[in-house]
């Protein structure tokens, strides 16, 4: 502690928040990392299990390669350095759900090393940050204990169908500065693992997961003060590290401003999240500071990764969130809210948009901003309400295109497109045959005169009053022309009024 | 070496082996002849560079197809068990 | 004379040619376990309802007209920190009392296919860590040449099974010297494979970097025809070599005319017994009649290997026995809390040496103490290897004790944990280094105790060691000396 620090003056505006994230990502292998037990959620207790991964004496480890290749993937979307050469090592500790004693972990050669992930906090000016990663290390996961809840100490149960399910641990470097940049680098991180199919990322099912690390820094006459770090256990929703995050850094602050201890006072506390409180709880401490006594697995070889193997991760990434984003901007006209509602909507709703944008475009240019508003309202509410992905939606973009390309030249304006695509969705039908339902036929030209004749004809004095500049008058006579015609497009009538009246 | 004095008690927890403090004792006293011969490491010449030597083996890349072998019966696993109910393994409270 | 008296070649063939039916073979093996077992505690259990079962499948395939095997009908006895699927496994544990495994090790199965029939489990230091089987749980293992003595360790049960007639062939683990120093001790042959030859799923782990299973017989040919069917890549081993195997009981019959042997000094300085070094020096010079040549040279590193050794073996220990730890197999002490469970359990079912490995590979590794000297001992082990590159680009083979003396007595390094490790002084380097090495009888000790010789060689050169120690063999007669019993 500084003596001669005036700590009263010290406003929580000064602080500068410290946030680092450790994210375990479960990879989407259908066997575990090192035995070929299935690694399907949700089985009966102690059924995916076998002598390997109940850690039975005389048994070894083999690796699974597709957990690899999908670390490889994973490193290369996050922009990390790739290891040629990585080994994994033991991570020594007790715990009942921990069979063999020792984690099979990655120390000193983890399979990515360093890289980033570029992050713009959502309505915010502030520009977009590239968040540091320090490495990501493949690892197996442990198994569950289920703990006596009664407080009467009953024994605790151990199940480990988990035990062994491949995890990448994602590390950021601290170098997130708000509880909102935390959120939006989860989000963020999240899509990416969509987008290349390399994880479920179901929170409820614990296939991602994380923790965060937060202190708080003071600039003091030139000296930088930090707080004691915090390590925040069990965040379970993207929400709760938010709030986790900013509840800490309040309490580190108020903490810090009745104690002064700092860095160099207190070693590094677990804190857990308390949802239904909302706040950070003290941890209790365990034995001995953490010893893990790593050091490398004498059952397990080294794995030298090679150029192709690299060059073939790459290839099958496909085109990423945050370019996707940008190619929704600039290609399509979309602007940085709608293309992001898209993107994150998943790889399968970009391509909806896509081919309905191109397929209802004209002279070679998309219809991105029709295609996003009718994908942002029609369709996501039809996802929503029905609980549905986009690959489940029963009218194809090809049918939508044709449907928004009729819309564009005239022949059914967007509030009759909208009965048009009712129809389509309740009877499976394609345009034409709901056009045909609904009695919707083109206008033609002479019809068009016709009818703007008659109405010229039947309200001089609205026709007045557009001679007289009151232009809004039209819509008078669109109400009273479909009245007359229901197919006729209102866009299309005013112009020929206001054509023949000589305006 | 006079640190192994004050750590067998120590070492034994992160262990996880009870020792009375006339076992650690022992042990202590054992740790110091032992401590001493092996500190003998200390005095070789290590060249620069020399690469630690983990495995007597240095072949690279035993991987293996990414398919499921079908589990063990339940029974199987938990029958070497000291005390399940069937389904879990059963453990004292862990706190 | 027993049926088991013949080579196993010899042996196998009387069984396939129905000469001799697999039955007899298991009826002289049990009848020499009751009689030998209570004086000389060889075995932990015996297998003889399966051994009877496996008989009468192995005799009712030759009556079918079937091929069963180069080891048809052979009993051989199995170190008992080798699983055998049903049948209790102890590594010489109380925590591994009631164990039974779930599934066989490789080379139990490889042995299976080849017809071989496991007679029972043979006793040990408990999971391998000793020099003298005084570290079992079930009690020491007496030599057969004099029960006052040790049979050495830790495969000191193997040894002995194949010494007093039990079994003409047992399977050993070696990480330190742990086939070489018992079979020296119990006057028969054992070799330790190259590091990745043998597969070692179903080991139970003691130092998984230095540990290597093989076999132990009266003669080199016997093991040679062993190892052709205990080698070979193993899928559920990611250390297993995929090299190719040879037929190592063929390659036994060349000669060793212009076999250059190479003569290390610093394995015949003090500490060792006058008479071994007479009889290993008489040896020496039996190779050279043989045509063998021999070349002086230096492993200057080798004195630190005890030391490298008692650093990484204790450390990966210390690791691999986290596993036993009263929840999923082993024995369990009961606790109100699972700290004091597991403390409790690991404490009583453990033996003192076990403990004492432990400790000091924890203290080795932890971050708080001496983790430097992982890395450091790491890096001698480095030194030492390059010992053995530079040596075996002079010479084929290095000859020299297996043992600087003969057995000991029983209790004689009860309070001296340090002098026990000494015994592992010229075995221990191979292991570290991962080169394969053989120790073979070549002579007596006034008293009547054997003589072992030791022959290494360069990574996967089995065949060369086992051609000099079976040419030793067609010109001596050490190897067919029987204890009195």
């Amino acid at each position: 502690m500084n003596a001669t620090i005036d700590r009263d003056s010290i406003k929580f505006s000064d602080a500068k928040l410290i946030v680092g994230l450790e994210v375990h990502v479960q990879l989407k292998t259908d066997s575990k990392l090192f035995c070929g037990c299935s690694t399907k959620f949700g089985s009966d207790p102690n059924t995916q299990t076998c002598p390997v991964c109940t850690g039975m004496p005389g048994t070894l480890p083999v690796l699974n390669q597709k957990a690899l290749a999908l670390s490889i993937k994973t490193g290369l979307a996050l922009n990390c350095e790739i290891a040629r050469y990585t080994k994994w090592d033991r991570k020594n500790y007790f715990y009942p759900d921990l069979p063999k004693g020792y984690q099979i972990s990655q120390f000193d050669k983890p399979v990515c090393g360093e890289g980033f992930v570029e992050v713009k906090v959502p309505k915010s000016d502030q520009p977009s940050r590239k968040i540091r990663l320090e490495r990501a290390h493949l690892e197996e996961d442990a198994g569950k204990s289920i703990h006596d809840e009664s407080g009467k100490g009953g024994v605790s149960r151990i199940d480990l169908n988990r035990t062994g399910t491949p995890l990448l641990e994602i590390v950021t470097k601290p170098n997130i500065r708000s509880a909102e940049e935390a959120k939006a680098f989860l989000t963020e991180l999240k899509q990416i693992l969509e987008y290349i199919a390399v994880s479920d990322c179901n929170m409820q099912e614990g296939s991602l997961r994380c923790d965060a690390n937060v202190n708080l820094h003071f600039e003091i006459d030139g000296e930088t003060i930090a707080t004691p770090i915090v390590e925040i256990k069990n965040l379970n929703s993207f929400r709760a590290a938010e709030r986790a995050i900013t509840h800490e850094s309040k309490r580190q602050f108020k903490q810090w401003k009745k104690s002064g201890e700092s860095i160099h006072d207190a070693p590094k506390q677990t804190r857990g999240w308390d949802d239904s409180a909302q706040c950070t709880t003290p941890q209790r401490e365990k034995e001995e500071s953490a010893d893990y006594r790593y050091f490398p697995d004498p059952d397990l070889i080294a794995v030298i990764i090679t150029d192709e193997e690299i060059e073939t991760a790459k290839n099958s990434l496909g085109e990423l969130p945050a370019s996707l984003r940008t190619t929704l901007q600039s290609e399509y006209g979309l602007n940085e809210y709608d293309s992001a509602v898209i993107v994150s909507a998943g790889r399968k709703m970009v391509d909806y948009f896509r081919a309905l944008a191109d397929g209802s475009g004209k002279d070679g240019k998309p219809n991105g901003k029709m295609a996003s508003n009718w994908v942002g309202q029609e369709i996501m509410r039809y996802l929503n309400e029905h609980n549905a992905t986009i690959e489940d939606y029963p009218v194809s973009a090809e049918t939508l295109a044709d449907l928004l390309s009729r819309i564009v030249g005239g022949e059914v304006d967007q509030t009759r497109g909208k009965e048009v695509l009712a129809e389509m969705l309740s009877s499976g039908c394609d345009v034409q045959s709901a056009f045909d339902k609904l009695g919707i036929v083109k206008v033609d030209s002479g019809d068009l005169d016709a009818l703007c004749q008659q109405l010229i004809d039947e309200n001089p004095a609205v026709i007045e009053e557009i001679k007289g500049g009151k232009l809004k008058a039209v819509g008078s006579l669109i109400g009273k022309a479909r009245q007359i015609n229901p197919n006729v497009n209102p866009g299309v009538l005013r112009e020929a009024i206001l054509k023949i009246i000589g305006i | 070496m006079s640190q192994s004095h004050t750590s067998a008690q120590k070492i034994a927890s992160l262990a996880r082996i009870e020792l009375t403090d006339e076992e650690s004792a022992k042990v202590q006293s054992e740790f110091d002849s032992i401590l001493e011969y092996i500190h003998q490491l200390d005095e070789v010449e290590i060249p620069d560079g020399t690469e630690p030597f983990f495995g007597a083996t240095e072949s690279t890349n035993a991987v293996r197809e990414d398919a499921v072998v079908p589990s063990f019966d339940r029974e199987e696993i938990l029958k070497n068990a000291p005390d399940s109910d069937g389904e879990f393994y059963r453990v004292p409270p862990v706190l | 004379m027993s049926v088991l008296d013949n080579s196993i070649e010899q042996l196998a063939q009387q069984v396939s040619s129905g000469d001799v039916s697999a039955a007899q073979c298991v009826d002289a093996s049990i009848a020499q376990i009751r009689a030998q077992n209570d004086s000389l505690n060889v075995m932990i259990s015996d297998c003889e309802d399966a051994a009877r079962e496996r008989a009468a499948s192995i005799d009712a395939k030759i009556a079918a007209g079937e091929n069963a095997g180069p080891l048809a009908g052979v009993p051989i006895a199995i170190k008992d920190g080798i699983c055998t699927a049903g049948h209790v496994t102890t590594a010489g544990s109380k925590m591994l009392e009631n164990f039974a495994p779930p599934y066989d090790a490789t080379i139990v199965q490889r042995l299976n296919d080849a017809g071989a029939i496991c007679i029972g489990k043979a006793n040990l230091d408990e999971f391998a860590m000793g020099s003298s089987t005084e570290n079992s749980f079930f009690g020491v293992t007496k030599n057969p040449w004099s029960t006052e003595c040790v049979a050495g360790g830790s495969s000191g049960g193997s040894a002995a099974a194949v010494a007093s007639g039990i079994a003409p062939a047992s399977i050993g683990s070696d990480t330190g010297g742990s086939i070489r120093q018992p079979a020296s001790f119990c006057g028969i042959t054992g070799i330790k494979p190259t590091y990745g030859r043998v597969s070692r799923f179903g080991l139970i782990a003691f130092a998984s970097s230095l540990d290597q299973i093989g076999p132990m017989a009266r003669s080199a040919k016997d093991c040679a025809i062993l190892m052709n069917v205990l080698s070979g890549h193993d899928v559920k081993d990611s250390t297993s070599a995929r090299n190719d195997v040879p037929d190592f009981a063929a390659d036994c019959e060349q000669d060793i005319k212009r076999l250059r042997l190479g003569i290390c000094r610093q394995h015949f300085e003090e500490g060792l017994n006058e008479e071994v070094k007479a009889s290993v020096e008489e040896a020496i010079k039996a190779l050279e009649s043989l045509g063998a040549e021999t070349v002086e040279i230096d492993l200057p590193h080798t004195k630190h290997a005890v030391a490298t050794y008692y650093v990484v073996a204790p450390c990966e220990a210390s690791s691999n026995l986290s596993r036993f730890d009263g929840v999923r197999y082993t024995s369990r002490e009961p606790a109100e809390k699972l700290i004091d469970m597991y403390s409790q359990t690991r404490k009583v079912n453990f033996g003192e040496e076990v403990i004492r490995r432990i400790l000091l590979g924890t203290y080795s590794l932890s971050s708080g103490y001496d983790h430097e000297l992982y890395k450091k001992a790491s890096q001698v082990r480095r030194l030492i290897k390059n010992d053995y590159d530079a040596a075996f680009e002079k010479v084929d083979v290095i000859v020299g004790p297996t043992v600087p003396t003969t057995a000991f007595k029983i209790g004689q390094h009860a309070q001296d944990p340090l002098a026990m490790y000494l015994a592992d002084i010229y075995t221990a380097s191979a292991n570290l280094a991962g080169v394969p090495g053989i120790s073979l009888p070549c002579g007596f000790s006034s008293d009547g105790m054997p003589i072992g010789l030791q022959l290494q060689s360069n990574m996967f050169w089995e065949s060369t060691l086992l051609k000099a120690a079976h040419q030793y063999q067609t010109q001596t007669d050490w190897h067919s000396k029987r204890p009195q019993s």
